[in-house]
């Protein structure tokens, strides 16, 4: 038989892609093996492209078994083997070795960046046979025809070994501290209440939880303190403007009444009037941290839903690669064929023309940079197939960043003008865009308000409707949602741009946080205190930064992977012997937490009846069957109760009924829309609804 | 020893270390809110345990205080 060049991808999707891109002669063939697909593209000679599953190798220790720790010794192994629920993974190997015997060149072809690096690595070392000496790399950042084209043609002669190493250093030291932290923390709650749940904790998900819980602690035990706002409300032609009191926050509510005594019945004149115009510079292109932060803004997705979104647009080549820490745009990438692609959408058409009337297209680029890929662009293809409306919005959004960073600044003016009002200055504020720039390219996501002022002159005077004073309290801090989290992570550099919004997701999971504006547990608290007890190193966000500094360094050849991995076991060694010795307290504090916890996860709210008791999801010791009843029902003081659905789970949904007010929860059954249920047989708003049927049956 | 309010295992006070924290910042405001409105220390604690901007800790201890009719100073924490 003819031998091949086996190219491995990291996904299905670019496999058939690059198989496409490569094919010169007839169909390319899509073949099966034990339901792994792979491509057979021809040319001067056969190529054969096989997917990857994502990672099909992990780490794993040396010694079986998940009840002990601490554990240093760890391999490189299958994922079926380690993992739980892996088991197409076997498969996959199996095709992948078996294509690699009739193969006599290999080409790594998955993502370009540590962890594409790493799952290439293992495949062509373990399931390939060693075949990663001598493997060539292509290196590409859209899944377009001719950029795949040129890859090929143009390939590196060998693997980046420094990425390589260093994203294997960051799984291994991930693992260290994962596998060691978390049995720990499971198996001692465990050996207290003979119960399993899983509590987890890591090397950045401890520090991140942090970040949570410091907040959490002020916003708790906040105490707000009064002052006042004065407001002028002031007629000025036929419209009435507010003007604000020159002292924004007034701390004693005796000066604001005599301001306001002081004003109350006098007319104000303009004192003086400032004009200021500004220059609004363009965004600059969406790396993935930018664009995750400006979904969440724009449509509530949260960071992982934007990667998963934006990784689902990269596999139809419609955007660039999105794992990208880069807010550059090389003119590698050919702005002027990407906005003439670009001008075949109806709703692109006039924008883009004006662009490419422009005698040179130069885009506004921020400083973030990343070696391997630009920032996140449009390819300018149309898609193949309808998107969906997420898919949609997220592509409009990096078509429309991309077009405003080549556009012209917007010019702005504000107007800020001093009303005297018996001595007491008022600040009447103003803003309008005198010329639209690239605002005009991003207008569907704009977000600032104009508010234009008639013509106003110094010394004329101004009609005082009314003075107001407002009573007003300090806030707490906001708590952080998905995207401000992911934020701070990135400026206090722990975890890397593919973990981040996976953590954050892990922290929901283990139930350490809940809603989305996040809100930490008591189960989140008492890991926490466990954590900063017994091993505070493992919380530490310097350590854990220095951390992810020196594993940069290995890619940047300025360190060593032994070096990083002994300096991660010193830290952990001592970490994990003290959770040891300490195992049936930290035991016992966990195990009253995850109790708490279940406890408090059926707890609806107050009692609408008692007032005193709470109301549950109790379960019929009977029966079986699950009702909502009252906690003082066990004091022999209230009987109240409700039933429940049967069918499916049922959670609080901690806001109240818009009609009675009573607490409510949320019904969710399979292949069903989630609703949320009133439980008041009396609540106005299921009256009301009984009466429509009743008049919609009558009619 | 446990803490008067949420039963957690505390020092040899009567708060834990969140509601003794929550107690500080009770403490430390009501100098503020007796400049700003002239009131007496059962009157703060009656006000921000109704104000929905006070914490939740907070709110827990400005209420054992008022039941308890502890006066200002008389640390637990």
């Amino acid at each position: 038989m003819e031998k091949y060049t086996l190219i491995i991808t990291e996904k299905p999707d670019a496999a058939q892609r690059i198989a496409s891109a490569l094919n010169e002669n007839g169909k390319v063939e899509r073949k099966e093996d034990n339901g792994v697909p792979y491509y057979v593209a021809k040319r001067d000679k056969e190529i054969v492209v096989v997917p990857a599953l994502g990672h099909l190798y992990t780490v794993a220790e040396e010694r079986k078994g998940r009840n002990y720790y601490p554990v240093f010794n760890f391999r490189w192994v299958p994922r079926y083997a380690a993992e739980r629920g892996a088991k197409q993974i076997r498969a996959w190997i199996e095709t992948i070795s078996k294509l690699a015997n009739d193969a006599d060149m290999f080409i790594d072809a998955c993502d370009y960046d540590i962890e594409g690096s790493v799952i290439g690595f293992c495949i062509l070392k373990y399931a390939c046979g060693k075949k990663e000496s001598v493997s060539k790399r292509m290196k590409y950042s859209t899944l377009m025809k001719e950029e795949l084209q040129k890859s090929y043609a143009e390939l590196r002669p060998h693997l980046d070994f420094a990425l390589i190493e260093a994203g294997g250093t960051r799984h291994e030291v991930d693992w260290l501290y994962g596998v060691n932290l978390s049995r720990a923390l499971t198996i001692s709650a465990r050996n207290w209440s003979g119960k399993y749940a899983t509590l987890s904790t890591g090397r950045v998900q401890g520090p991140t939880l942090k970040f949570l819980v410091v907040r959490e602690k002020s916003i708790r035990s906040f105490v707000p303190t009064p002052y006042w706002e004065i407001k002028a409300e002031v007629e000025i032609g036929e419209s009435v403007f507010e003007a604000k009191h020159e002292k924004e926050k007034i701390e004693i509510k005796t000066e604001a009444d005599a301001v306001l005594n002081a004003c109350k019945g006098k007319n104000g004149q303009v004192e003086e009037i400032d004009v200021k115009r500004f220059q609004q510079k363009p965004p600059v292109p969406f790396d993935l941290g930018t664009l995750q932060s400006e979904a969440y803004g724009l449509f509530g997705y949260r960071p992982r839903r934007t990667s998963f979104i934006a990784q689902r647009l990269y596999l139809e080549a419609l955007i660039s690669y999105p794992r990208t820490s880069s807010q550059k745009l090389p003119p590698a990438i050919n702005y002027e064929a990407i906005l003439k692609k670009l001008s075949r959408v109806p709703k692109y058409k006039k924008l883009t023309k004006e662009l490419l009337r422009k005698p040179e297209l130069k885009p506004r680029e921020g400083k973030k940079k990343d070696p391997a890929h630009p920032a996140i662009y449009p390819t300018g293809k149309l898609p193949e197939r309808d998107l969906d409306d997420s898919e949609k919005k997220v592509l409009d959004l990096v078509v429309r960043r991309f077009m405003a960073v080549f556009s012209e600044p917007a010019t702005k003016q504000s107007m800020k003008v001093c009303i005297n009002v018996n001595e007491h200055h008022f600040y009447l504020r103003g803003r309008q865009t005198l010329k639209e720039g690239w605002l005009r390219f991003y207008k569907p996501y704009l977000r600032s308000e104009e508010v234009l002022l008639p013509p106003i002159e110094e010394g004329q005077t101004i009609k005082v409707k009314k003075v107001i004073s407002e009573d007003k309290f300090t806030k707490p801090s906001s708590r952080y949602n998905p995207s401000s989290l992911l934020k701070k992570m990135e400026e206090t550099g722990i975890g890397t741009k593919a973990t981040r919004a996976n953590i954050i997701q892990t922290l929901y999971d283990r139930k350490y946080v809940r809603e989305e504006r996040m809100v930490v547990t008591n189960l989140g608290f008492d890991v926490m205190e466990v954590l900063e007890k017994y091993c505070p190193p493992v919380v530490s966000i310097k350590l854990t930064s220095e951390l992810e500094e020196r594993m940069d360094k290995i890619q940047a050849k300025r360190e060593k992977r032994e070096n990083v991995l002994a300096d991660a076991v010193e830290i952990l060694k001592p970490v994990v012997q003290e959770l040891k010795e300490k195992e049936k307290i930290i035991g016992e504090q966990l195990s009253n937490a995850i109790k708490r916890a279940r406890l408090e996860e059926r707890i609806i709210g107050t009692c609408p009846v008692c007032g005193t008791g709470k109301l549950m999801i109790l379960y019929s010791r009977k029966t079986g069957k699950r009702f909502i009843g009252c906690t003082n029902y066990f004091k022999g003081k209230c009987e109240t109760s409700f039933p429940l659905p049967q069918k499916g789970s049922v959670r609080p949904l901690g806001t109240n009924c818009r009609g009675c007010g009573w607490p409510t929860v949320q019904v969710r059954i399979k292949g069903k829309r989630p609703w949320m249920l009133c439980f008041n047989p009396d609540c106005p708003l299921k009256r009301e609804r009984r009466k429509r049927i009743e008049m919609r049956n009558m009619r | 020893m446990k803490c008067v309010i949420c039963g957690r295992e505390t020092g040899e006070e009567g708060y834990c270390e969140l509601h003794a924290k929550a107690y500080e910042s009770i403490d430390k405001k009501y100098d503020e809110w007796k400049k700003a409105l002239e009131i007496s220390w059962k009157e703060y604690l009656s006000e921000i345990v109704k104000n929905p901007l006070t914490g939740e800790w907070a709110k827990e201890v400005a209420e054992y205080l008022t039941k308890s009719g502890e006066k200002r100073g008389v640390t637990k924490g």
